[in-house]
Parts: structure tokens; C-alpha cells; sequence
């Protein structure tokens, strides 16, 4: 019982942190700077959007490889083009979390780094040991069942990875749209949900 | 508003434009030439991936699958690199609207030689 009062007041000690953050925050760098660095950002999540975009691609080419050839080698283009992504995407990402540390708004909890970067780092490095798991698993079992434990970790890495990129994307571009560069879609009534989420009164208003 | 260490002049104050413009660095509107040249980098790479799946390994990649392989990428790409140069540009009054057709027409006139003429 004690535990649980515990939680509950370390939760809500917690969420007034939270408050007294994000009502600091916003006057902590120029606009213009802040507009122009989130655009940075905004760079390097497009290159790493597009990266992903190509590792799902090859999803397909190397099960199609697999299904002629059942386990080859660790060098075969399929795996070339999977494995150096999945060293590219936690390296890229990373960047992304060197650069984050200029823009104030996006800083996680006590000042850490932004939680759903946190979580696509970490899923893409899942993926990237998963890389040496994999080789090691395949040098005694000369298979390539796709439900075999090595790889439920590159499948779950790459899920924990979409989860906290979107997090952190939608936050990025919910940024720009408070600071004016973005502007929401044309149509009034896409305007208006804008508008509300902004407020923090999408569902409340929109659902009735 | 508090400036970072090494900005402002010194005393409790604003900051002026010139501080402002060396907190940014260069801008983003200004990097439609290295978004070009990381665009046609990536599409040179994606086409040497490919082309060494069927050069190598023609028993598992035939070339008509490298191809298909090649052209969805380059759809990817193009629409990162449209994406990019657009809304870097947005809120300026800069527009490479010339040099990104230039460069997606080129784009598909590689694309197209690749996948007729290449590896068949």
C-alpha cells in the first residue's frame, strides 16, 4: 500500500515538473533559430525516414532470396543492403540526437534526451546487435525459418523504433506549426483539428 | 531573452540580428545544392546495390528484379528529395523549382536507360 502511495506521489511530482518545463521552454532560443534548427532536424528524420523506407523494401528482396537460396551467406546484396542500414539508421538517428540537444522544446524528461528518440535508438541498435546475433545463430542452425528467435529481435527493433520515431516526429512538426513555419492543411475543417490538438482539445471537441 | 555563452554583448540585453544569424550557422535554404548532390549520391549507390545483385548473384537476382528493386528506390528517394528541398525552402523567398525538375527528369531518363538497357 505504502508502494503504491509512493508511485502515485512520485507520478505527480513528476507531472508538475513536466508543467513547469514546458511553460519555460518556449523562451529559451530566438524563433527564427529555433525554426531553423527543428528544420535541421527535420533533414535528418526525412534521410532516416527514407532509409527505413528502403530496409522494408529490402525486407521483401531478402525473403525472396531466402526462398531460393533457403541460408547463403552473410554477404549476399540483400544482406549488404539490410545490414549497413541497420548500422546507418542507429548511427543517423544518433545524430539527430547530437543535434537535438540545440533545441530546447524537444529535451525529454529532467533534461535527458527526448523520449521517443531514446526509443528509436535504442529499437535501431537492437537491430544493429541483432546483426551479430543473427550470424552467430546462423553458424549452427543453416536455415532461414523467419520465425526463428533471431529474428523476432530485428522485427521488434525496428517496431520499438517506428513507435518512438513517430512520437518524436509528430512533436517536431507540432513545433513547427506553434511557431508558425508550418502551416496546417488548407482545408478549414484539417485547420481546425490543428487548431484544437494545439489546444489540447481535439477529442474533447471533435468526439462528441 | 538570455543568450548562450559567447553571444549578446555582455551585459543583460537582447539579442541583435547579427547574433541571430550566427546561432543559426547556414541555413536550411540555402542547402538545396548539397540536398541535390545527397540525392543523386543516394541514387548512384542504389543503383550499384542493385546492379551487383544481378551481375554477381544472377541465379538469385534476376535482372528484371534488380530493376524493379531500382525503380521503387528511386520513387522513395525522389519523393525524400522533393520532400526535403520544399519545405526547407517554405517561409523563404528562395524556390529551386528549376533545379529539382532538372534533377527528378534526369532522375527518370537514368532510371529508364538502366532499367532497358542495363544487365539484360
Amino acid at each position: 500500500m505504502i508502494k503504491i502511495y509512493y508511485f502515485y506521489i512520485s507520478y505527480f511530482i513528476f507531472g508538475i515538473n513536466m508543467l513547469r518545463y514546458m511553460a519555460q521552454m518556449p523562451a529559451l532560443i530566438p524563433k527564427e533559430v529555433e525554426i531553423q534548427r527543428l528544420k535541421k532536424i527535420w533533414l535528418i528524420v526525412i534521410a532516416m525516414g527514407s532509409t527505413a523506407a528502403s530496409v522494408e523494401v529490402d525486407n521483401f528482396v531478402d525473403g525472396s532470396l531466402h526462398q531460393t537460396s533457403i541460408r547463403d551467406s552473410a554477404f549476399t546484396p540483400a544482406h549488404w543492403w539490410l545490414y549497413s542500414h541497420f548500422i546507418t539508421l542507429p548511427l543517423g538517428w544518433g545524430a539527430a540526437a547530437i543535434y537535438d540537444r540545440k533545441i530546447p522544446v524537444l529535451r525529454g524528461p529532467n533534461n535527458s534526451m527526448n523520449t521517443g528518440l531514446k526509443m528509436t535508438i535504442l529499437g535501431y541498435l537492437a537491430t544493429m546487435f541483432t546483426i551479430g546475433v543473427n550470424e552467430m545463430w546462423h553458424f549452427w542452425f543453416v536455415e532461414e525459418i523467419f520465425a526463428v528467435p533471431n529474428h523476432w529481435m530485428f522485427n521488434m527493433g525496428v517496431v520499438v523504433a517506428f513507435m518512438g520515431a513517430l512520437a518524436y516526429v509528430v512533436r517536431v512538426y507540432a513545433r513547427l506549426v506553434e511557431l508558425g513555419a508550418e502551416t496546417p492543411g488548407e482545408n478549414p475543417y484539417v485547420a481546425e483539428m490543428y487548431k484544437m490538438a494545439l489546444e489540447g482539445k481535439l477529442y474533447s471537441r471533435a468526439i462528441p | 531573452m538570455t543568450l548562450p555563452k559567447g553571444f549578446g554583448s555582455g551585459s543583460a540585453g537582447g539579442s541583435s540580428s547579427a547574433d541571430i544569424e550566427r546561432m543559426i550557422g547556414k541555413r536550411v535554404e540555402n542547402m538545396t545544392g548539397m540536398i541535390t548532390i545527397s540525392f543523386w549520391a543516394a541514387l548512384i549507390a542504389t543503383f550499384g546495390g542493385t546492379a551487383a545483385g544481378y551481375f554477381y548473384y544472377p541465379w538469385a537476382y534476376p535482372t528484371a528484379s534488380g530493376h524493379f528493386a531500382f525503380i521503387v528506390l528511386t520513387i522513395i528517394e525522389t519523393i525524400g528529395y522533393i520532400f526535403c528541398v520544399k519545405v526547407m525552402e517554405e517561409g523563404s523567398n528562395k524556390n529551386s523549382n528549376g533545379i529539382i525538375g532538372a534533377s527528378v527528369a534526369g532522375a527518370v531518363a537514368f532510371v529508364l536507360f538502366v532499367s532497358l538497357y542495363v544487365g539484360w
